[in-house]
């Protein structure tokens, strides 16, 4: 586990989110690991900013959310990505990408 | 991004929420929960993994607020929230609350009544019409003389067809017409116009058609008129056959083409127009044949701008036609400047707006200040009452509450006593908006006055209720968010007291009413002047007993022969009455609005190029000048032996001797008016016909039964030997006696009919004292409050002073002298703020200067005595304190 945590640059949390659910539908924790374990500990949304997040995204029709029981007998929202949340990731991806690309361009040039 | 599902989530969380608030918990919960489980299953005890969680994520309860608090229906639930607060905070001092909603209500009110006029009269210029922003009045000619129509036919024709920058242009005449044909004939004020009329004013029939293009055709043109909403209602029961029908007016039959709307009432603002007949009738309505002629101007005309042009272009345009015409015919316009102007219809002079657009923007002005006043009474109001909770704030700041919510929950507050205060306003302005109309006397206009709280009304008050909120609002409320918490809540309760800042504040305050109430009453001071100025000044006549009535010949269909024998019975009858000194008869009555003009030739006099020969022109009656008590300065008046087989005699007034035949005997010479010549026999002393401001101008005076004008309504003059009303009944039977079906109209004392003549004045003055009188007391109220408020702050110091021994003398000047230095300060300012402001009123004053120095001192004393009887009533609760109680206080 490494020492230190990174904030995440306001926005890029949304995108991680539907990310995540682009594989499965899931719930908050699980969502929250699942970034922990894939950014291997560098960005760890707590309960807070991911639910913030979360609200946000399912207002805005990008992700749907169902209760459902979880492993251990209680219950837990699971969502899921919209034909809506899809296509947003799609575009945030390649924006994203795109963005990478011309920042590296320009740290590689000085 | 407001979508619809943000909305009806925001909406369900509003009203369900506890259920909502409930599953956000449980599912931070399960979160928290999970993360628990984790941490155990890689070994940690069950309290190591609640504490590790809690650090890392916080606890549920900041979480969840985190996440509710990101919503925008949290941000409404605490607006919400502040406002339950504030009600109940306002109930808890209902005696605050009253009096802040009642300033600032008579405040609004004064704003909100003369909006409301504004709105029904300038912003409103035609009622009905489709869209009025891009129709122009049309004017001719020097805009200081009166407003007389400035066309004649064959111009205002040929400026129609040659523009350019016009899509339309529309003429008419208004003037009285009499239904006739029915039970009881009736006079109702019309209009003859061109066919383009209804189509130019975008204004549909809500019944049949309205007119034809040939149907205005001189020479041609069809006996069709469109009738008026009220007229259809009052005298054909809403018939919805009515179209097709003929009636009859003037006793010639006309066909009902189409009804107008309900709300239009013709395109001269406050004049009601109810019948519409085309141009080339004017020959059966008033026997005239005025369209044939480029020298009879007597049309207004209104044009409808084409899309794209502007004002500017189509002036000049019209300017270079006109002065085309001018060319061709320069006989037929040497009488008058040529020059056309454009105004928009809110300052057309054709109608009331000519008058109201001068004086309601200085009424709204003065409204505003008055407002301005009652915020600055309110704002000191509220900076003592928030000194009061300065523990209360203190506390909530102490348990976290941000700068921007302590703003936030006093802005909602004075918000909320912002549009108490409004809605106040709008029901006391319900009845005030009607009270414009009340200025008018009765008299022989059609006025009209709808002034009511329209929508725009409604929502500008209630804008100015949120400004006006804003404005007292916002300094309490940024003075107590910036409390040092520490040392407020270190205080003794009763300790507490004015900081450096806030008294400074206080005194700023008070400054400020003072000096507003001042610009008000000395505003009022000067407008009360100039009306009693105008009041005071000799009109050349004698108003007091006199009693009018009128009747109107023509439709009644008396010829000049009869209609002469019907005048010479009237005044034999009416002269034998019992308490009647003597009568004649007029063509007009003085200061209403009311003289004609005629153009003149007069002997020996060659006019200016363009000089406007247009010269008032009264018909009357023998004995006019001896019933008006007008003197004559040589020769005679007129007598029953004026007839029209005697030599044509003429009178006329000093100021037309001294304009047209300045150091000459008048007696002798001769003036020609429409064809005929008058000899003048007499010399009357200047009188004031038209206003009692305005300078006074020549008159020219011819003899009725010379000068019979048909079609013309006749007003009966009667010097009353005692109270003029008293006779009035049997007046009324004598004419019904010497013609039952005659409509006798408007009888009234000429000391009532008169007052229309001083309208603007009126009104000014009447406004303005009641803004200042009002501005006067809350300044009265507001000095009281924080003199009384800063005293009983400083009893213990005042006690002290006592014990030490200080005379009460002494300590009341004390107090006295801090009301005092405050007062003089406004005085100073509000001088100089008048002195800066009073020079708009210039043109409406009369014999009063802006700076009058009379009304400046007279205004300042009364203030400074009214500031300081306020501050005398703490001064002496002051000199009444015991120093063992002030002492034990604390």
């Amino acid at each position: 586990m490494p020492e230190k945590t990174s904030d995440l640059i306001q926005g890029t949390l949304d995108m991680l989110i539907l990310k995540t659910l682009a594989l499965e539908p899931m719930h908050g924790y699980g969502i929250s690991i699942r970034i922990e374990q894939i950014s291997s500990g560098v960005f760890k949304p707590n309960a807070g900013s991911l639910f913030l997040a979360v609200q946000r995204l399912e207002r805005d029709a990008l992700i749907d959310a169902e209760w459902q029981p979880t492993e251990n007998n209680r219950r837990a929202k699971y969502y899921s990505l919209t034909q809506k949340g899809r296509k947003r990731l799609n575009d945030e991806t390649r924006e994203w990408s795109r963005q990478i690309a011309a920042v590296a361009r320009i740290l590689e040039a000085s | 991004m407001a979508s619809i599902r943000n909305i009806a989530r925001g909406l369900r969380s509003l009203f369900r929420k506890q259920k909502v608030e409930q599953e956000l918990s449980e599912e931070i919960a399960a979160f928290a929960e999970m993360a628990v489980q984790e941490k155990m299953k890689r070994g940690l005890s069950r309290e190591e993994a609640l504490r590790a969680v809690r650090l890392e994520s916080g606890t549920v309860e900041i979480a969840r607020e985190e996440v509710r608090s990101a919503t925008w229906e949290s941000f409404v639930e605490d607006i919400w929230r502040d406002f339950r607060f504030s009600v109940r905070s306002l109930r808890k001092s209902p005696g605050f609350a009253a009096i802040v909603i009642l300033t600032l209500a008579l405040g609004i009110a004064a704003n909100t009544t003369v909006l409301s006029w504004i709105s029904a009269t300038l912003l409103n210029p035609v009622p009905g019409a489709a869209r009025t922003s891009d129709l122009v009045a049309i004017d001719r000619g020097d805009r200081d003389g009166y407003a007389t129509p400035p066309f004649s036919y064959p111009d205002l024709r040929e400026l129609t067809e040659q523009t350019q920058t016009f899509s339309g242009i529309l003429g008419y005449h208004n003037d009285y017409m009499a239904l006739t044909g029915v039970a009881k004939p009736e006079r109702i004020f019309g209009a003859l116009t061109t066919a383009s009329y209804f189509d130019v004013l975008g204004v549909r029939p809500i019944l049949g058609r309205t007119f034809l293009p040939e149907e205005g055709t001189p020479h041609a043109g069809a006996a069709v008129i469109v009738i008026g909403y009220a007229v259809w209602q009052n005298h054909f029961a809403g018939d919805p056959q009515i179209v097709g029908k003929t009636i009859q007016i003037n006793r010639h039959p006309y066909t009902v083409i189409g009804v107008a709307p309900r709300d239009f009432t013709g395109c001269a603002t406050g004049l009601r127009a109810e019948l519409w007949i085309p141009l080339p009738m004017d020959r059966d309505v008033w026997g005239g044949n005025r369209i044939d002629y480029r020298g009879s101007v007597w049309l207004n005309a209104l044009g409808k701008l084409r899309a794209g042009a502007t004002k500017g272009q189509a002036e000049a345009e019209l300017n270079t036609l006109m002065q085309e015409i001018v060319e061709r015919f320069p006989e037929d316009h040497r009488d008058r400047s040529n020059e056309i102007s454009l105004d928009p219809l809110w300052r057309s002079r054709f109608g009331l707006n000519g008058f109201l657009y001068k004086i309601l923007p200085m009424l709204l002005g003065l409204a505003g200040v008055l407002l301005l006043l009652a915020c600055a009474n309110v704002a000191s109001l509220l900076l003592v009452r928030s000194v009061g909770r300065r523990r209360e704030i203190a506390i909530r700041i102490g348990m976290g509450a941000s700068t921007t919510q302590i703003i936030r929950q006093f802005l909602i507050e004075s918000l909320l006593l912002g549009l108490l205060g409004g809605t106040a306003a709008i029901a006391i302005a319900m009845w005030t908006s009607r009270s414009l109309v009340a200025f008018f006397p009765p008299s022989n206009l059609p006025l009209t006055n709808d002034a009511h709280i329209d929508q725009r009304v409604l929502f500008v008050t209630i804008a100015v209720s949120i400004l006006a909120a804003i404005i007292f609002g916002i300094l309490p409320a940024l003075r107590s968010s910036s409390l040092p918490v520490q040392d407020v809540l270190k205080e003794e309760a009763t300790s507490v007291s004015l900081n450096v800042h806030k008294s400074r504040l206080l005194s700023g305050l008070v400054v400020a009413q003072i000096s507003l109430s001042l610009v008000l009453l000395v505003c009022a001071g000067l407008f009360t002047r100039s009306l009693l100025k105008a009041q005071q000044t000799d009109p050349g006549f004698e108003a007091s007993h006199m009693l009018l009535a009128s009747y109107d010949l023509s439709p009644a269909g008396y010829t000049l022969e009869t209609g002469t024998a019907f005048n010479r019975q009237v005044l034999a009858r009416l002269s034998a009455l019992p308490g009647v000194e003597s009568v004649t008869l007029a063509d007009f009555s003085p200061l209403s609005f009311s003289i004609h003009s005629d153009y003149l030739e007069i002997q020996g006099y060659v006019p200016q190029p363009h000089e406007w020969m247009e010269i008032s022109r009264a018909i009357v009656g023998p004995n006019y000048f001896r019933t008006l008590r007008t003197s004559l300065i040589s020769g005679r008046e007129f007598t029953e032996a004026d007839m029209p087989d005697s030599q044509f005699v003429a009178v006329v007034n000093q100021a037309f001797v001294d304009r047209y035949w300045p150091g000459e005997n008048a007696i002798g010479k001769q003036v020609t008016d429409n064809g005929a010549r008058f000899t003048v026999v007499g010399i009357a002393r200047n009188a004031k016909y038209r206003s009692l401001t305005a300078p006074t101008e020549p008159v020219i005076y011819l003899p009725i039964y010379q000068a019979f004008r048909s079609a013309k309504e006749t007003t009966i003059h009667i010097r009353a030997t005692g109270d003029p009303l008293t006779i009035a009944s049997s007046v009324e039977d004598t004419m019904h006696q010497l013609n039952p079906e005659l409509p006798l109209f408007n009888v009234n004392p000429l000391s009532v009919t008169m007052q229309l003549g001083s309208l603007v004045g009126r009104v000014a003055a009447t406004f303005a004292s009641s803004f200042g009188l009002l501005a006067m007391l809350l300044a009265a109220v507001g000095i009281y409050g924080v003199v009384a408020y800063t005293t009983r702050q400083r009893t213990r110091e005042i006690g002290i002073r006592v014990a030490l021994g200080a005379e009460k003398r002494g300590i009341y000047s004390l107090v006295l002298g801090q009301g005092f230095r405050l007062t003089l300060a406004g005085l100073v300012v509000g001088t100089a703020l008048a002195l800066a402001s009073t020079r708009f009123l210039k043109a409406q004053l009369f014999g009063v200067s802006q700076t009058d120095a009379l009304t400046f001192t007279t205004v300042g004393l009364l203030l400074a005595a009214v500031a300081l009887v306020a501050c005398h009533i703490p001064a002496r609760r002051a000199t009444r304190v015991d120093p063992m109680v002030a002492l034990r206080h604390e």
